[in-house]
Protein backbone atom coordinates (compact mmCIF):
# COMPACT_ATOMS: atom_id res chain seq x y z
CA UNK A 1 0.00 0.00 0.00
CA UNK A 2 0.95 3.30 -0.84
CA UNK A 3 -0.13 6.45 1.02
CA UNK A 4 -0.76 10.42 -0.40
CA UNK A 5 2.53 11.26 1.16
CA UNK A 6 4.84 8.48 -0.19
CA UNK A 7 2.97 9.09 -3.81
CA UNK A 8 4.06 12.61 -3.78
CA UNK A 9 7.34 11.78 -3.57
CA UNK A 10 7.73 8.93 -6.03
CA UNK A 11 5.80 11.50 -8.20
CA UNK A 12 8.49 14.75 -7.33
CA UNK A 13 11.67 12.16 -7.86
CA UNK A 14 10.51 11.21 -11.24
CA UNK A 15 9.61 15.05 -12.23
CA UNK A 16 13.27 15.56 -10.73
CA UNK A 17 14.31 13.11 -13.84
CA UNK A 18 12.34 13.73 -16.86
CA UNK A 19 13.98 14.35 -19.68
CA UNK A 20 10.95 16.61 -20.69
CA UNK A 21 7.83 17.90 -19.83
CA UNK A 22 4.84 15.42 -19.61
CA UNK A 23 1.06 15.53 -19.14
CA UNK A 24 -0.92 12.20 -18.10
CA UNK A 25 -4.06 11.54 -16.31
CA UNK A 26 -3.92 9.85 -12.52
CA UNK A 27 -6.98 7.38 -12.25
CA UNK A 28 -8.15 5.10 -9.58
CA UNK A 29 -6.89 5.14 -6.51
CA UNK A 30 -4.10 7.31 -7.31
CA UNK A 31 -6.92 9.95 -8.53
CA UNK A 32 -9.03 9.32 -5.31
CA UNK A 33 -6.22 9.91 -2.94
CA UNK A 34 -5.93 13.82 -4.66
CA UNK A 35 -9.40 14.02 -4.13
CA UNK A 36 -9.34 14.07 -0.61
CA UNK A 37 -11.51 10.50 -0.98
CA UNK A 38 -8.86 7.70 -0.07
CA UNK A 39 -5.91 7.46 2.46
CA UNK A 40 -4.05 4.83 0.74
CA UNK A 41 -3.85 2.64 -2.64
CA UNK A 42 -2.66 -0.64 -4.23
CA UNK A 43 -1.06 0.63 -7.12
CA UNK A 44 -0.57 4.10 -8.75
CA UNK A 45 -2.20 4.06 -11.73
CA UNK A 46 -1.60 6.60 -14.78
CA UNK A 47 -3.09 7.07 -18.20
CA UNK A 48 -0.82 8.55 -20.98
CA UNK A 49 -2.08 9.36 -24.83
CA UNK A 50 0.84 8.78 -26.42
CA UNK A 51 3.26 5.86 -26.31
CA UNK A 52 6.52 8.18 -26.41
CA UNK A 53 5.76 9.56 -23.38
CA UNK A 54 4.70 6.37 -21.58
CA UNK A 55 8.34 5.04 -22.66
CA UNK A 56 10.28 8.31 -21.00
CA UNK A 57 8.43 8.06 -17.76
CA UNK A 58 8.54 4.22 -17.57
CA UNK A 59 12.48 4.93 -18.61
CA UNK A 60 13.14 7.46 -15.77
CA UNK A 61 11.05 5.11 -13.22
CA UNK A 62 13.64 2.60 -14.32
CA UNK A 63 17.14 5.48 -13.27
CA UNK A 64 14.83 5.35 -9.86
CA UNK A 65 15.61 1.81 -9.23
CA UNK A 66 12.18 1.10 -10.39
CA UNK A 67 11.68 -2.55 -12.21
CA UNK A 68 10.05 -4.00 -15.12
CA UNK A 69 7.12 -6.37 -13.76
CA UNK A 70 4.62 -8.71 -15.83
CA UNK A 71 1.39 -6.80 -16.14
CA UNK A 72 -0.13 -10.49 -17.05
CA UNK A 73 -0.42 -11.81 -13.35
CA UNK A 74 -2.17 -8.79 -12.39
CA UNK A 75 -4.55 -8.35 -15.63
CA UNK A 76 -4.03 -11.71 -17.28
CA UNK A 77 -3.34 -11.86 -21.11
CA UNK A 78 -5.12 -8.94 -22.47
CA UNK A 79 -4.18 -6.51 -25.71
CA UNK A 80 -4.63 -3.34 -23.27
CA UNK A 81 -2.65 -4.13 -20.50
CA UNK A 82 -0.81 -1.53 -18.29
CA UNK A 83 3.22 -1.49 -18.50
CA UNK A 84 4.26 -1.89 -15.00
CA UNK A 85 7.09 -1.16 -12.91
CA UNK A 86 8.24 -2.17 -9.17
CA UNK A 87 9.65 -1.23 -6.41
CA UNK A 88 9.51 -2.92 -3.05
CA UNK A 89 5.78 -2.46 -3.04
CA UNK A 90 4.98 0.60 -5.13
CA UNK A 91 3.54 -0.79 -8.44
CA UNK A 92 3.02 2.03 -10.86
CA UNK A 93 0.55 0.66 -13.80
CA UNK A 94 1.10 3.02 -16.61
CA UNK A 95 -2.01 2.72 -19.20
CA UNK A 96 -2.06 3.99 -22.67
CA UNK A 97 -5.29 5.33 -23.69
CA UNK A 98 -7.27 2.51 -22.97
CA UNK A 99 -7.93 1.43 -19.20
CA UNK A 100 -8.38 -2.49 -19.60
CA UNK A 101 -11.68 -2.91 -21.14
CA UNK A 102 -12.33 1.24 -20.93
CA UNK A 103 -11.90 3.97 -22.95
CA UNK A 104 -10.43 7.14 -21.54
CA UNK A 105 -12.26 9.66 -23.89
CA UNK A 106 -12.21 12.98 -24.88
CA UNK A 107 -15.07 13.97 -22.24
CA UNK A 108 -12.86 12.30 -19.71
CA UNK A 109 -9.84 14.09 -20.24
CA UNK A 110 -11.63 17.36 -20.24
CA UNK A 111 -13.33 16.40 -17.37
CA UNK A 112 -9.90 16.19 -15.31
CA UNK A 113 -9.73 19.46 -13.69
CA UNK A 114 -7.43 18.77 -10.94
CA UNK A 115 -4.10 19.55 -11.68
CA UNK A 116 -0.95 18.64 -10.01
CA UNK A 117 2.31 20.14 -11.60
CA UNK A 118 5.15 19.01 -10.40
CA UNK A 119 8.28 21.75 -11.17
CA UNK A 120 6.35 21.90 -14.32
CA UNK A 121 8.26 18.30 -15.27
CA UNK A 122 5.45 16.19 -14.49
CA UNK A 123 1.88 17.52 -15.07
CA UNK A 124 -0.89 15.07 -13.82
CA UNK A 125 -4.11 15.97 -14.61
CA UNK A 126 -6.63 14.28 -11.63
CA UNK A 127 -9.77 12.32 -13.51
CA UNK A 128 -13.14 13.54 -12.00
CA UNK A 129 -14.96 11.15 -9.64
CA UNK A 130 -17.38 10.31 -12.18
CA UNK A 131 -15.24 9.00 -14.19
CA UNK A 132 -13.63 6.95 -11.72
CA UNK A 133 -16.70 5.37 -11.14
CA UNK A 134 -17.82 4.54 -14.65
CA UNK A 135 -13.80 2.98 -15.20
CA UNK A 136 -14.50 0.72 -12.00
CA UNK A 137 -17.56 -0.18 -12.39
CA UNK A 138 -16.16 -1.60 -15.71
CA UNK A 139 -13.81 -4.18 -13.17
CA UNK A 140 -14.83 -7.38 -11.42
CA UNK A 141 -13.04 -6.98 -8.87
CA UNK A 142 -14.97 -6.64 -5.10
CA UNK A 143 -12.33 -3.82 -3.63
CA UNK A 144 -13.76 -1.16 -6.10
CA UNK A 145 -17.34 -1.57 -4.74
CA UNK A 146 -15.66 0.05 -1.72
CA UNK A 147 -14.70 2.98 -3.95
CA UNK A 148 -17.60 3.60 -5.43
CA UNK A 149 -19.66 3.60 -2.77
CA UNK A 150 -17.57 6.31 -1.16
CA UNK A 151 -17.65 8.18 -4.39
CA UNK A 152 -21.44 7.83 -4.00
CA UNK A 153 -21.44 8.77 -0.47
CA UNK A 154 -19.40 11.35 -0.28
CA UNK A 155 -22.00 13.43 -3.03
CA UNK A 156 -19.16 13.57 -5.77
CA UNK A 157 -21.01 11.38 -8.14
CA UNK A 158 -22.24 13.38 -10.85
CA UNK A 159 -25.32 11.19 -12.32
CA UNK A 160 -25.76 12.67 -15.74
CA UNK A 161 -22.14 12.53 -16.42
CA UNK A 162 -22.23 8.88 -15.58
CA UNK A 163 -24.83 7.81 -17.69
CA UNK A 164 -23.64 10.01 -20.77
CA UNK A 165 -20.11 8.74 -20.13
CA UNK A 166 -21.19 5.12 -19.97
CA UNK A 167 -22.93 5.52 -23.50
CA UNK A 168 -19.69 7.43 -25.25
CA UNK A 169 -17.64 3.91 -23.88
CA UNK A 170 -20.04 1.93 -25.59
CA UNK A 171 -19.81 4.06 -28.54
CA UNK A 172 -15.90 4.26 -28.84
CA UNK A 173 -16.31 -0.03 -28.90
CA UNK A 174 -16.28 -1.01 -24.90
CA UNK A 175 -19.68 -2.61 -26.01
CA UNK A 176 -20.21 -4.09 -21.86
CA UNK A 177 -19.66 -0.74 -20.45
CA UNK A 178 -23.56 -0.18 -19.81
CA UNK A 179 -24.46 -3.24 -18.30
CA UNK A 180 -21.42 -3.12 -16.17
CA UNK A 181 -22.46 -0.02 -14.80
CA UNK A 182 -26.36 -1.11 -14.56
CA UNK A 183 -25.48 -4.40 -13.05
CA UNK A 184 -22.63 -3.09 -10.43
CA UNK A 185 -25.41 -0.62 -9.23
CA UNK A 186 -28.29 -2.55 -9.10
CA UNK A 187 -26.23 -5.16 -6.88
CA UNK A 188 -24.83 -2.32 -4.88
CA UNK A 189 -28.15 -0.99 -4.35
CA UNK A 190 -29.63 -4.51 -3.58
CA UNK A 191 -26.74 -5.66 -0.98
CA UNK A 192 -25.58 -2.80 0.42
CA UNK A 193 -28.22 -0.42 0.55
CA UNK A 194 -26.32 2.44 -1.45
CA UNK A 195 -28.64 5.23 -3.01
CA UNK A 196 -28.74 4.84 -6.10
CA UNK A 197 -31.39 7.20 -8.08
CA UNK A 198 -34.08 4.94 -9.91
CA UNK A 199 -34.05 7.34 -12.84
CA UNK A 200 -30.41 6.35 -13.18
CA UNK A 201 -30.86 2.80 -13.42
CA UNK A 202 -34.13 3.01 -15.92
CA UNK A 203 -32.24 5.15 -17.95
CA UNK A 204 -29.03 2.62 -18.32
CA UNK A 205 -31.60 -0.09 -18.92
CA UNK A 206 -33.07 1.84 -21.68
CA UNK A 207 -29.63 2.41 -23.23
CA UNK A 208 -28.81 -0.95 -22.77
CA UNK A 209 -32.58 -2.24 -24.40
CA UNK A 210 -31.37 0.26 -27.62
CA UNK A 211 -27.95 -0.90 -28.17
CA UNK A 212 -29.46 -4.48 -28.10
CA UNK A 213 -31.70 -3.96 -30.29
CA UNK A 214 -29.18 -2.43 -32.77
CA UNK A 215 -27.07 -5.16 -31.93
CA UNK A 216 -29.97 -7.75 -32.88
CA UNK A 217 -30.29 -5.55 -36.48
CA UNK A 218 -26.74 -5.90 -36.86
CA UNK A 219 -26.16 -10.03 -36.71
CA UNK A 220 -29.60 -10.14 -38.93
CA UNK B 1 -8.73 7.33 20.59
CA UNK B 2 -5.92 5.48 19.53
CA UNK B 3 -8.37 3.25 17.46
CA UNK B 4 -9.87 6.38 15.73
CA UNK B 5 -8.79 6.03 11.72
CA UNK B 6 -7.88 9.74 10.97
CA UNK B 7 -8.26 10.12 7.74
CA UNK B 8 -12.49 8.93 8.16
CA UNK B 9 -12.15 11.73 11.02
CA UNK B 10 -10.64 13.72 8.32
CA UNK B 11 -12.94 13.28 5.99
CA UNK B 12 -16.22 13.78 8.91
CA UNK B 13 -14.82 16.88 9.66
CA UNK B 14 -13.84 18.43 6.51
CA UNK B 15 -14.47 22.18 6.58
CA UNK B 16 -14.27 25.19 8.60
CA UNK B 17 -14.39 24.17 12.34
CA UNK B 18 -14.18 25.88 15.74
CA UNK B 19 -13.69 23.94 18.90
CA UNK B 20 -17.07 24.01 19.95
CA UNK B 21 -18.25 22.77 16.74
CA UNK B 22 -15.33 19.46 17.13
CA UNK B 23 -16.89 19.06 20.67
CA UNK B 24 -20.55 18.98 19.31
CA UNK B 25 -19.91 16.88 16.64
CA UNK B 26 -18.20 14.19 18.23
CA UNK B 27 -19.64 14.79 21.58
CA UNK B 28 -16.09 15.25 22.97
CA UNK B 29 -14.77 17.43 26.09
CA UNK B 30 -12.28 20.41 25.05
CA UNK B 31 -9.73 18.75 26.47
CA UNK B 32 -10.60 15.56 24.33
CA UNK B 33 -11.21 17.74 21.11
CA UNK B 34 -7.93 19.67 21.54
CA UNK B 35 -5.92 16.49 21.45
CA UNK B 36 -7.95 15.69 18.40
CA UNK B 37 -6.96 18.29 16.58
CA UNK B 38 -3.24 17.82 17.83
CA UNK B 39 -3.62 14.25 16.35
CA UNK B 40 -4.78 15.39 13.01
CA UNK B 41 -2.55 18.41 12.88
CA UNK B 42 0.26 15.81 13.24
CA UNK B 43 -1.02 14.24 10.02
CA UNK B 44 -1.34 16.79 7.98
CA UNK B 45 -5.24 17.21 7.81
CA UNK B 46 -5.21 20.68 9.85
CA UNK B 47 -4.92 24.20 9.18
CA UNK B 48 -5.35 26.76 11.64
CA UNK B 49 -6.66 30.29 10.70
CA UNK B 50 -7.58 33.05 12.58
CA UNK B 51 -10.82 35.41 12.38
CA UNK B 52 -10.43 39.35 12.72
CA UNK B 53 -11.07 38.80 16.20
CA UNK B 54 -8.08 36.58 16.78
CA UNK B 55 -10.54 33.50 17.34
CA UNK B 56 -8.92 30.33 15.93
CA UNK B 57 -10.63 27.96 13.36
CA UNK B 58 -9.72 25.08 11.69
CA UNK B 59 -9.90 23.90 8.22
CA UNK B 60 -9.73 20.31 8.37
CA UNK B 61 -9.48 17.62 4.91
CA UNK B 62 -8.10 15.00 3.83
CA UNK B 63 -6.41 17.18 0.99
CA UNK B 64 -4.02 19.15 3.13
CA UNK B 65 -1.72 16.74 3.23
CA UNK B 66 -0.92 17.81 0.04
CA UNK B 67 2.01 19.64 0.16
CA UNK B 68 1.75 21.99 -3.15
CA UNK B 69 0.65 25.29 -3.07
CA UNK B 70 -2.06 26.21 -5.79
CA UNK B 71 -2.14 29.40 -7.59
CA UNK B 72 -5.80 30.09 -5.58
CA UNK B 73 -4.09 30.56 -2.50
CA UNK B 74 -1.18 32.93 -3.69
CA UNK B 75 -3.75 34.60 -5.48
CA UNK B 76 -6.07 34.78 -1.90
CA UNK B 77 -2.62 35.62 0.33
CA UNK B 78 -1.32 38.25 -1.83
CA UNK B 79 -4.75 40.22 -3.34
CA UNK B 80 -7.20 41.86 -1.32
CA UNK B 81 -10.27 40.32 -3.23
CA UNK B 82 -10.32 36.44 -1.89
CA UNK B 83 -11.60 33.94 -4.65
CA UNK B 84 -13.07 30.31 -4.20
CA UNK B 85 -10.92 27.44 -6.02
CA UNK B 86 -12.66 26.25 -8.60
CA UNK B 87 -10.26 23.94 -10.51
CA UNK B 88 -7.46 23.25 -8.07
CA UNK B 89 -3.72 23.81 -9.68
CA UNK B 90 -1.29 22.69 -7.13
CA UNK B 91 2.27 23.24 -7.55
CA UNK B 92 5.24 20.88 -6.32
CA UNK B 93 8.62 21.69 -5.89
CA UNK B 94 8.93 25.02 -6.71
CA UNK B 95 7.38 28.64 -5.94
CA UNK B 96 5.02 30.22 -7.39
CA UNK B 97 5.80 33.82 -8.49
CA UNK B 98 3.09 36.36 -8.78
CA UNK B 99 3.65 37.43 -11.97
CA UNK B 100 2.59 33.73 -12.63
CA UNK B 101 -0.08 33.90 -10.80
CA UNK B 102 -1.36 37.06 -12.23
CA UNK B 103 -1.65 35.49 -15.64
CA UNK B 104 -3.04 32.26 -14.38
CA UNK B 105 -5.93 34.24 -13.22
CA UNK B 106 -5.91 36.41 -16.53
CA UNK B 107 -6.54 33.11 -18.36
CA UNK B 108 -9.22 31.48 -16.40
CA UNK B 109 -11.62 34.65 -17.87
CA UNK B 110 -13.50 35.21 -15.16
CA UNK B 111 -15.02 38.61 -13.65
CA UNK B 112 -14.30 37.50 -10.01
CA UNK B 113 -10.71 36.18 -11.09
CA UNK B 114 -10.25 39.51 -13.09
CA UNK B 115 -11.19 41.45 -10.21
CA UNK B 116 -8.65 39.89 -7.73
CA UNK B 117 -6.34 39.86 -10.08
CA UNK B 118 -5.87 43.52 -10.29
CA UNK B 119 -4.85 43.60 -6.60
CA UNK B 120 -2.15 41.79 -7.68
CA UNK B 121 -0.35 44.45 -9.82
CA UNK B 122 0.77 45.70 -6.20
CA UNK B 123 3.08 42.96 -5.76
CA UNK B 124 5.00 42.68 -8.90
CA UNK B 125 8.36 42.42 -8.05
CA UNK B 126 9.70 41.58 -11.83
CA UNK B 127 7.94 43.43 -14.60
CA UNK B 128 10.22 41.89 -17.30
CA UNK B 129 9.06 38.29 -15.93
CA UNK B 130 5.59 39.08 -16.38
CA UNK B 131 6.01 40.41 -19.84
CA UNK B 132 7.70 37.19 -20.78
CA UNK B 133 4.81 35.25 -19.12
CA UNK B 134 2.22 37.36 -20.81
CA UNK B 135 3.88 37.54 -24.30
CA UNK B 136 3.87 33.35 -24.23
CA UNK B 137 -0.07 33.23 -23.03
CA UNK B 138 0.02 36.51 -25.55
CA UNK B 139 -1.81 37.90 -23.26
CA UNK B 140 0.48 41.41 -22.97
CA UNK B 141 -2.16 44.10 -24.50
CA UNK B 142 -4.50 42.67 -22.01
CA UNK B 143 -2.18 42.64 -18.83
CA UNK B 144 -1.57 46.87 -19.57
CA UNK B 145 -4.87 47.51 -20.33
CA UNK B 146 -6.07 45.80 -17.15
CA UNK B 147 -2.91 47.67 -15.00
CA UNK B 148 -4.38 51.03 -16.39
CA UNK B 149 -7.95 50.13 -14.48
CA UNK B 150 -5.88 49.03 -11.33
CA UNK B 151 -4.10 52.32 -11.43
CA UNK B 152 -7.67 53.85 -11.11
CA UNK B 153 -8.54 52.00 -8.33
CA UNK B 154 -5.18 51.11 -6.15
CA UNK B 155 -3.40 54.25 -5.03
CA UNK B 156 0.43 54.59 -5.31
CA UNK B 157 0.80 51.97 -7.52
CA UNK B 158 3.85 51.30 -8.73
CA UNK B 159 4.68 52.23 -12.44
CA UNK B 160 5.11 49.76 -15.43
CA UNK B 161 8.06 50.21 -17.15
CA UNK B 162 7.41 52.63 -20.42
CA UNK B 163 9.38 49.74 -22.31
CA UNK B 164 6.41 46.89 -21.25
CA UNK B 165 3.48 49.87 -22.75
CA UNK B 166 5.32 50.73 -25.70
CA UNK B 167 5.86 47.01 -26.63
CA UNK B 168 2.18 46.63 -25.92
CA UNK B 169 0.77 48.95 -28.02
CA UNK B 170 -1.45 48.03 -31.01
CA UNK B 171 -1.24 48.34 -34.46
CA UNK B 172 -3.50 49.67 -36.90
CA UNK B 173 -4.98 46.99 -38.03
CA UNK B 174 -5.03 45.27 -34.69
CA UNK B 175 -8.74 44.15 -33.93
CA UNK B 176 -10.39 44.28 -30.41
CA UNK B 177 -9.45 40.96 -28.16
CA UNK B 178 -12.04 40.34 -25.32
CA UNK B 179 -10.92 39.03 -22.16
CA UNK B 180 -14.02 37.73 -21.31
CA UNK B 181 -15.88 36.79 -24.71
CA UNK B 182 -18.89 39.39 -25.28
CA UNK B 183 -18.07 41.22 -22.70
CA UNK B 184 -17.72 45.26 -22.50
CA UNK B 185 -17.08 47.52 -20.30
CA UNK B 186 -19.33 50.64 -19.78
CA UNK B 187 -16.94 52.68 -17.48
CA UNK B 188 -13.59 51.72 -18.79
CA UNK B 189 -13.84 52.91 -22.47
CA UNK B 190 -11.19 55.32 -22.86
CA UNK B 191 -8.70 52.19 -21.82
CA UNK B 192 -10.66 49.58 -24.26
CA UNK B 193 -10.00 52.56 -26.94
CA UNK B 194 -5.97 52.84 -26.14
CA UNK B 195 -4.97 49.09 -25.98
CA UNK B 196 -7.83 48.08 -28.58
CA UNK B 197 -8.86 45.16 -25.69
CA UNK B 198 -12.54 45.18 -24.08
CA UNK B 199 -12.86 45.54 -20.40
CA UNK B 200 -15.03 42.89 -18.74
CA UNK B 201 -15.36 45.23 -15.86
CA UNK B 202 -17.19 48.39 -14.43
CA UNK B 203 -16.75 50.42 -11.39
CA UNK B 204 -19.58 48.04 -9.58
CA UNK B 205 -17.52 45.47 -9.99
CA UNK B 206 -14.81 47.33 -8.04
CA UNK B 207 -16.70 47.99 -5.26
CA UNK B 208 -14.65 45.56 -2.85
CA UNK B 209 -11.67 47.66 -3.53
CA UNK B 210 -11.13 50.13 -0.27
CA UNK B 211 -11.80 53.54 -1.73
CA UNK B 212 -13.80 52.88 -4.58
CA UNK B 213 -16.63 54.46 -5.37
CA UNK B 214 -18.66 54.74 -8.45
Amino acid sequence: MINLDEQQNIFMRIAEKLPKRIEVYAIGGTAMMFLGLKDKTLDVDIVFLNATDRKIFKDTAKLLDFEDTSAEIVYGKRDNAPEMVKISDVRLDLFLFKIISSYFSTGMQKRAMQTHDFIGKLIIRIASPSDILVMKSATARQKDDEDIISIIKENKANWEIIVKESEEQVMLGNESAVLSLGTRFERLKNEKKVEIPKEVLDKLWKILKKQTGKNKLKSL
Amino acid sequence: MAQINKFELAKKLKGFNTLKMIESALNLDRTKAIYLIHKLRKEGYVKTKYLSSKKRIYYISPKNVLKGTSYTEVINKQSPIKIMETDEYNIYGREVSIEEALIYALNKRSVRYTVALLGLFRKITSWSKLYNIAKKDNLIREVVALYDVARKILPKLKRMPKRFRNLAKPKKNESYKYIIDGFKSMNFEDIEKKWKVYIPLNWDDLSEYEGVNK
